[in-house]
This record gives structure tokens, C-alpha cells and sequence, in this order.
């Protein structure tokens, strides 16, 4: 019995997130939302959100890349294969690894962040409070984390795929320019127009996931404070799901 | 009020800063993606004609000395039911294809099919923009099933001479028995000769043989001694040689003496022919050289029977007068 209602509330949590997308997103592209106050508060969270990590992140996802071409162009090189180790780097780090890692960092960092405010904010009654002021918590509240989450997440993945693309560059060829016609016959084969239309679509996808699923499980908490770390948890855990779903549909649409 | 955390003052700056370069780095990476796709390059079309294009896929590259001079933009089938692979060259490429060029499309065990071009003159006039052109083809995967068969009747032979009761089996059963003998007291000899009597009759006579070459190497040196001893009395001091050059000389000087005789004997034949009158002076002549010549002929005689005394191995005894 509690299997199939933990079952039944599994799903009713996924149309939750679903209904709140819809209407976020209806929201985030309704041009009556975007207020000075709204704007305001979407730069303030970009900022929390990509600016202030900046650093670490830009570290963390140089060593990593750093490690990955290494690896993939030496063992490459080592199978007589290193026509295809670029194409392999490009392939695998820059279109895939490095967007879901990102999306993964800043799900951990803000997604849990946005999750567990939300959740107190409804816990507290400050929601309650703001709609008996005639203020919409979507519009002053979500669509601003939205949109910054979003474009934190495109930020952050679009300077660590450049980071990436040079890192790999100067394994492979070092500070040669000779090495550049290859290359960019190698960026000409991998990146399509599709290619890179998926590309964009997927990071913003990634973007709107990071926030979307945190403040639809926030929003399930009751006004019991202690209802929050219940939701939070639950939001977490659909968030890494829901990202890898977004991960696996890229994978498969690309080369299935 | 606000529960998110205080941002500083300048937030809206450093954020605007982020975006502004997370645009122009995604729009210049956009820009680069189309120059590398040849977005603004000049281009030729060229067609190639196959009967089958399987694995060629969009965006691969045309190659001229391994390197690319143009890129795959389509692939149909044309109405003929032969593939058409569409190409653009560009301009900077074009000059590489020339209407003698030969196009390859070759397939390797992994990774895409190869196009490729081989252009043997280079003086020859260029290829025009949206040409047709043939397309040979070679395919490795395709020799793998034959290469397949005849390794599997190869493989089954092999099967057939190590199977039990094969003839590689009894081979090497011989071979057992073969170094077993070898191995035992008569060794190689044994196995050759089949049994072990044989093998010491074979040793015996071995035996006997290296005894009589013993005794044979004392009956040489006694020869050497004879030999030696014969030499000496042939050819040393003294020696039947020497007595031979003396007799000799001595023939030599009676054989002059008869000679002369003989002139005498002609002259005096001349005299008698001439002289018929003065008969008995010259018979009385006749008669002393008569004796004269038969004195000189013993004498001859008498030499060659000394010489054929002191030459033992001379036969021939007879002389003959001139």
C-alpha cells in the first residue's frame, strides 16, 4: 500500500515540476514580468550563482579537461589513432561532459540553495504573505531564479567549452600555429549547425532544470519547518535525475 | 527581508561583464565553426558517381596528397540507382583537380571511407565547376569473407592432418620410435640399420678395417724406403744414369766414325763406278774398308749391349742402321 502511494506521490511530484515549468516558463517569456525590481533581482542571482564560483569553477573544469584530453590523446596516440583524438575530445568533452558537469555544479551549489529557500520562504508563510500584498511570487521570486540559473549555467558551460577547446588545441599541437588547419577541420566535422543548436538548447535545458526542480519541490514543503529537509531531498534527487535524463535524450538524439 | 545572501554594489557591472563575455566568446566560436565549414569561402561543386557510397557521411573530406582539398555536401541516389556524392571544393582546392584526376573511394577496416584524388599531370587544363566524375572504389571489408573461406578450408586440412589416426599422428609416431632407438645403446646406428646385431656387425667391421689400415700404413713405409734406396742407385753417384750419359757419349762418337766411314764407302763406290779399270785396287780397297766398317759396327754393337747392360729396363735391342 505505502509502495504504491510512494509511487503515486512519485508522479504527482513530476507533474508538479511539470505544471510549475509550464507555468514558468509562460512567465519568463511574458514581457509584462520583466520589471526593474524582477531584472534586479535576475542579475543578483547570476551573479550569486556564476560569478561568485567563477574562480573554482574555472579551475576545477581546466584540471578536468585537462585530464581527460591528455588522457584521450595519449591513449590515442598510443593505438595509432591520433587522427581521431581530437574529433574524440570535442566529442566527448566539449559536447557532453563538460555541459553535464557544469549543469551538475551548479545543480549542487544553487539548485540546492534555491530548493531549500523556497522551501522555507513556504514554510515561514513569506509566499502566503506576498500574494495577500498582491506581489507574485513567480514574478518576483522564480522567473528572476529562472532566468539566472539559465544563463549561469550557459555562461559557465560556454567558458569552460573554450577553455576546453583551447586546452585541447595546445595538447595536441603545443603553441604551433601549423597545427591550426587540422584542427579546424576537426571543429568544421564535429560542429554542425544542429550540432550546435542541440548544444544550446541542451545547456539552457540544463539551465531551466537547475531552478525549475528546486522550487517546484520547495513549493511542496507544508508549514511544518520540518517538512523542508523532506522536500529538498526530493527536489535533489530529481534534479540529478532530471539532468541526466536531459544528458541521455542528447546522447541518443545525437548518434542513435 | 531579503533572505538571499548581500551582493556588493557593483554586481550589475561584473554580471553584465560575464554575460557580455560569455556572448561574444559563443558568437565568435559560431563565426569560427562557419569559417571552418567554408561559410565564406568561394566553391565549386564537383559530382562523383559510385555504386555504392555506404559509409560516406556528410562533412567528410575529399583528400589531394593527404590533404583536404574539399568536403562532402551531399550524397543522393540518382536516377540510375548509382550513389552521387556531392561535393564543394573550394577555389584554393580546385587548382589540385585536373580533368585527368582520378577519384578512389577506399574503405579501411574502421573509421569513414576515404575519398580520394590523384591527379598524375598537373599541366593538364582544370577540372570545370559541377563536373561529373567516376568513382573507383576499394573495399577491405569486402575481402574479409572471401579471405574468411579460404582460411576455414585451410584451417580444415590442418584438422584433418592433426586429427587422431592423421597422418601428422603416425608421423609422429615414427618419429617416437626413431629417437627412442636413438636413444638407446647402439644410438643412431641402431636406428638406421634397424636392429642391434646389424649395428655391431657394422662396428666390427669398423674395427677390422682401422686394423688393416694400421698394417697398410707399415707396408708404405717400407715402400718409402725401397723407393728411396732405388732413387739412389738410379740417380745418384755413380748410378745406372751416369753410366748411361757415358755410354752414350761413346755411341755418339762411333756413330760420327761410321758415318765417315760410310762417306768414304760413297766416294769410293764413285771411284769403282768411275774407275772400272783399276777393279783390283779397288776390290783390295773394298776389302780393307769392309773390315774397317765391320770393326766400327762392333764396336756399335758392343756399345749398345753395354748400354742396354747398364739400362735394365730397355727392350728393344734391336739398332737400326741408317
Amino acid at each position: 500500500m505505502s509502495t504504491a502511494r510512494a509511487f503515486v506521490g512519485w508522479f504527482r511530484a513530476w507533474g508538479h515540476v511539470g505544471r510549475f515549468a509550464l507555468a514558468a516558463f509562460a512567465a519568463a517569456f511574458a514581457r509584462s514580468t520583466y520589471t526593474p525590481i524582477t531584472r534586479a533581482a535576475a542579475l543578483q542571482q547570476v551573479y550569486l550563482t556564476a560569478w561568485q564560483p567563477l574562480p573554482g569553477f574555472v579551475l576545477f573544469s581546466t584540471l578536468l579537461s585537462l585530464v581527460v584530453i591528455q588522457v584521450t590523446i595519449t591513449a590515442a596516440r598510443g593505438f595509432g589513432l591520433a587522427g581521431y583524438a581530437l574529433e574524440l575530445v570535442f566529442r566527448v568533452l566539449v559536447l557532453e561532459l563538460v555541459p553535464f558537469v557544469t549543469a551538475l555544479m551548479v545543480a549542487l551549489r544553487s539548485g540546492s540553495a534555491i530548493n531549500t529557500e523556497v522551501a522555507l520562504m513556504h514554510a515561514s508563510g513569506e509566499l502566503a504573505a506576498m500574494r495577500d500584498a498582491r506581489v507574485d511570487p513567480m514574478q518576483r521570486e522564480f522567473v528572476p531564479r529562472l532566468v539566472a540559473a539559465a544563463l549561469s549555467v550557459l555562461s559557465l558551460t560556454v567558458l569552460s567549452c573554450a577553455i576546453a577547446l583551447a586546452l585541447a588545441y595546445l595538447v595536441m599541437y603545443g603553441f604551433s600555429p601549423w597545427g591550426f588547419p587540422e584542427y579546424t577541420r576537426t571543429i568544421a566535422s564535429v560542429f554542425s549547425l544542429p550540432i550546435l543548436a542541440g548544444f544550446l538548447l541542451k545547456g539552457a535545458a540544463f539551465g531551466v532544470v537547475v531552478a525549475a526542480v528546486p522550487i517546484s519541490a520547495g513549493l511542496e514543503a507544508t508549514r511544518d519547518l520540518k517538512s523542508a529537509p523532506i522536500a529538498v531531498m526530493g527536489g535533489m534527487v530529481r534534479l540529478v535525475l532530471a539532468l541526466a535524463l536531459i544528458e541521455i535524450v542528447s546522447v541518443a538524439v545525437k548518434y542513435a | 527581508m531579503e533572505p538571499t545572501p548581500k551582493a556588493p554594489q557593483n554586481f550589475q557591472f561584473r554580471t553584465g561583464l560575464l554575460l557580455g563575455l560569455t556572448l561574444v566568446v559563443a558568437i565568435g566560436f559560431v563565426v569560427y565553426v562557419l569559417y571552418a565549414r567554408g561559410f565564406f569561402e568561394a566553391t565549386q561543386p564537383l559530382t562523383l558517381v559510385t555504386d555504392n557510397a555506404e559509409g560516406v557521411s556528410i562533412g567528410d573530406d575529399l583528400s589531394f596528397a593527404g590533404f583536404p582539398v574539399g568536403r562532402v555536401r551531399r550524397i543522393a541516389l540518382g536516377d540510375d540507382g548509382r550513389a552521387r556524392i556531392e561535393l564543394s571544393i573550394p577555389l584554393d582546392g580546385a587548382r589540385w583537380l585536373r580533368t585527368s584526376s582520378i577519384f578512389t573511394l577506399e574503405k579501411g577496416l574502421f573509421g569513414s571511407p576515404r575519398l580520394r584524388v590523384y591527379s598524375a599531370n598537373l599541366m593538364d587544363p582544370p577540372l570545370p565547376p559541377g563536373s561529373v566524375r567516376q568513382v573507383l572504389r576499394g573495399d577491405t571489408s569486402e575481402e574479409i569473407p572471401k579471405m574468411v573461406a579460404t582460411l576455414r578450408s585451410a584451417l580444415e586440412n590442418i584438422e584433418q592432418l592433426t586429427a587422431s589416426g592423421g597422418s601428422l599422428q603416425a608421423s609422429l609416431a615414427n618419429v617416437r620410435t626413431l629417437t627412442d632407438k636413438l636413444a638407446e645403446r647402439q644410438g643412431m646406428l641402431g636406428a638406421v640399420l634397424g636392429s642391434e646385431d646389424d649395428a655391431r656387425k657394422v662396428v666390427e667391421a669398423i674395427d677390422r678395417a682401422n686394423a688393416l689400415l694400421a698394417s697398410l700404413g707399415g707396408v708404405s713405409r717400407k715402400l718409402d724406403g725401397m723407393l728411396g734406396k732405388a732413387d739412389n742407385r738410379v740417380f745418384g753417384e755413380g748410378g745406372v744414369m751416369d753410366g748411361a750419359q757415358q755410354a752414350v757419349g761413346q755411341a755418339n762418337a762411333a756413330l760420327g766414325e761410321v758415318r765417315d766411314n760410310l762417306k768414304r764407302v760413297e766416294r769410293i763406290l764413285a771411284d769403282a763406278e768411275a774407275v772400272s779399270g783399276n777393279a783390283k785396287n779397288a776390290t783390295a780397297d773394298l776389302g780393307a774398308l769392309r773390315a774397317e766398317v765391320d770393326a766400327s759396327l762392333r764396336k756399335v754393337s758392343g756399345l749398345i749391349d753395354e748400354i742396354n747392360r747398364k739400362w735394365p729396363f730397355q727392350r728393344d735391342s734391336e739398332i737400326r742402321l741408317p
